[in-house]
């Protein structure tokens, strides 16, 4: 109990540095980089002075550590602000208001904008992830077991094969096969489970290689430790040793894994699939906002993405070594 | 530079001698295997393709054409020369797009891996050699960094500024250095301690020398496989961020801007979309096989495989 405690204690404190260190590099990069978010809120129409005005008021003149001290004080709050064009009552407005016509408290607040897209993409991972383990489980463990033979070059032709497919083109022929062609399944937009199914087949060809290679490594390295031939020359099968002793043991570098890179590209997927399928996820909310300059909620995203992470991989360490007493902290 | 020599008198008499190099032997051990043979075929392939191509191919890969246009591929009826692979909406060749394609995805992903490379290198080994504070500090901006996903850090920079292969480069930079700075500074933790670094401290060689001539290239074997693999990765990337529309800009072909066009036309010309993507897929697929085996060749050397 107090191995956690202290395990906790320590770890959420950097995590908390990490997460504001990532706030920041996002907050200055969306303000220094070109592109002004007045122009598309009052629309090309708008007078020089209009803009400043606006501007100012929406605090977006001030000096960037002012502004980000303003916004780190409310996130705390668990405010993330209010979308700069969406409308609270859905639907998006912009590009044509005058100053005095535009209202931040008719913005649809962008806790909202996120809980409502969040079910979603979680849906969409989560199946994705699903699908990823039906196809690396069964090819990584065959690989593992049998180093060397072809069950091993499979898992090496499958994994080169599938980081070879870009998904955006997977995207497009699974549309074209799956659901043009045929009409199986549905595939743009959301308007039931099915809609989530071509997605997570993309997603989950994304994702399997890495599984693939992980399992196959950390279940080849543990045949070749010295415990696996002492339990076979105490009598037990190969079979006992494996289903026992050897895939529980394989399990800590998966978990390690999994913190480390796939939720990463779990996030990157997610956004590109969201983007191809017009899937209403997180992913669809944030590439729309960078093209509409909706600060808030690009902030709000990276804000939380990044904690995600962070907090997945404290997580993850803390089973590892739960698991595992040997690791370190 | 002993270890080179030595490969160069071994591989002609061919003697089973554990001096030579580690490198040479990972080499050796990868060339030997028949998918290595293969993937560098199509990559060798691909490569005269694209260099050559664009001369030998009478078509253009810009010029619109609409007596030509929705023209399938030669295998297919209605194809027609020199049109290989058919062209696209505008009666642009969809070959010659592809292969410009491949071009400057490629060259995008060489020059940022080798730029992640450099900076990677630089900021790791500055880290493990100085230690201290410093190293602390480098090590969490790496952590930071790697807790931006890379999607979201180059969505926000292209999207809000005007894409260019240069900015491209520096966002994908940007976004995977940390891998390369962490390896780098871990060899550097291992090497400093060795005998020939601490001898070169006492002969009097500055840090710096110590850094670029004595650590740097210990670096390179343990990562190479890793940038071969990069380099796909990043031509991924490259497409993702064409097909988003904040990847090169039009009318310069990319694979991504290729596909995002086709998708209007899956129905009645399918190639459009699907020829591409093959083309890519093949050269992606001949690098991710050539980086697998040789990373399975160093993983066999290391092991204590012949």
């Amino acid at each position: 109990m107090a191995f956690a405690i202290e395990f906790f204690l320590r770890r959420i404190s950097q995590g908390v540095v990490i997460v504001i260190l990532v706030a920041f590099v996002i907050f200055t990069l969306l303000r220094i980089v070109p592109g002004d978010p007045i122009r598309i809120i009052l629309g090309p129409m708008a007078s020089a002075a209009a803009l400043e005005e606006k501007a100012t008021e929406l605090g977006l003149r001030d000096p960037i550590y002012v502004q980000f001290g303003r916004f780190m004080g409310q996130v705390t709050t668990g405010d993330f602000g209010r979308s700069f064009i969406r409308g609270a009552q859905g639907g998006s407005a912009g590009g044509s208001q005058d100053a005095a016509g535009y209202n931040p408290e008719s913005r649809a607040s962008v806790s909202g904008l996120i809980a409502n897209a969040l079910p979603y993409s979680l849906q969409l991972a989560a199946l994705g992830i699903a699908f990823a383990f039906l196809v690396a489980i069964p090819i990584g463990l065959g690989a593992g077991l049998r180093a060397g033979k072809w069950p091993d070059r499979l898992g090496l032709y499958v994994s080169s094969l599938f980081v070879s497919l870009p998904n955006i083109w997977v995207g497009v022929v699974l549309i074209f096969l799956l659901s043009a062609k045929t009409g199986w399944l549905p595939a743009i937009g959301y308007q039931g489970f099915a809609y989530t199914i071509i997605p997570a087949m993309v997603l989950a060809i994304e994702l399997s290689p890495v599984m693939i290679r992980a399992i196959s490594v950390s279940v080849a390295a543990n045949l070749g430790e010295v415990y696996f031939d002492v339990g076979l020359v105490r009598g037990l099968s190969r079979r006992t040793m494996v289903a026992k002793h050897v895939l529980r043991n394989a399990a800590v570098p998966l978990l390690n894994l999994f913190g480390a890179q796939m939720i990463g590209m779990l996030l990157g997927g997610l956004f590109v699939v969201e983007y191809i399928f017009s899937y209403p996820g997180i992913g669809m909310l944030t590439i729309n906002a960078v093209f509409q300059r909706d600060f808030p909620i690009i902030q709000a995203v990276a804000i939380l993405a990044s904690a995600a992470l962070v907090a997945i991989n404290m997580l993850v360490d803390f089973a590892s070594t739960t698991i595992d007493r040997r690791l370190k902290f | 530079m002993t270890s080179s020599t030595a490969t160069a008198a071994g591989t002609t008499a061919a003697p089973k001698t554990k001096y030579r190099g580690v490198t040479a032997r990972i080499l050796r051990r990868a060339w030997g295997q028949t998918e290595m043979k293969v993937a560098a075929s199509i990559f060798l392939a691909l490569t005269l393709l694209t260099l050559f191509g664009p001369y030998i191919i009478d078509a253009s890969a810009t010029k619109m054409s609409v007596a030509n246009k929705f023209l399938p591929p030669i295998f297919m009826e209605g194809g027609k020369l020199p049109h290989f692979l058919g062209t696209d909406q505008l009666g642009r060749d969809l070959l010659l797009r592809s292969l410009i394609g491949l071009r400057n995805a490629f060259a995008i992903g060489v020059v940022s891996v080798v730029g992640m490379f450099i900076l990677g290198c630089a900021i790791g080994i500055y880290s493990g050699y100085r230690g201290g504070l410093t190293d602390v500090i480098l090590m969490r901006l790496t952590d930071v960094q790697m807790s931006i996903p890379v999607v979201i850090l180059a969505i926000t920079v292209l999207g809000m500024s005007r894409p260019s292969p240069l900015t491209i480069i520096a966002v994908l930079i940007l976004a995977s250095w940390p891998v390369y700075a962490r390896v780098a500074r871990g060899v550097t933790l291992a090497e400093r301690q060795k005998e020939y670094v601490r001898a070169a401290k006492i002969l009097g060689a500055s840090d710096l020398r110590i850094m670029v001539r004595h650590i740097a290239p210990s670096i390179l074997p343990p990562i190479a496989f890793v940038a071969v693999l990069d380099v796909a990765r990043m031509m991924i990337f490259e497409a993702i961020f064409g097909f988003i529309g904040i990847g090169i800009q039009p009318p310069t072909p990319t694979f991504g801007t290729i596909i995002a066009s086709g998708t209007q036309y899956l129905l009645n010309a399918w190639w459009i979309t699907i020829v591409p993507g093959v083309l890519l897929a093949l050269a992606l697929g001949s690098l991710n096989l050539m980086g697998g085996v040789l990373e399975r060749a160093r993983n066999h050397i290391l092991q204590g495989g012949e």
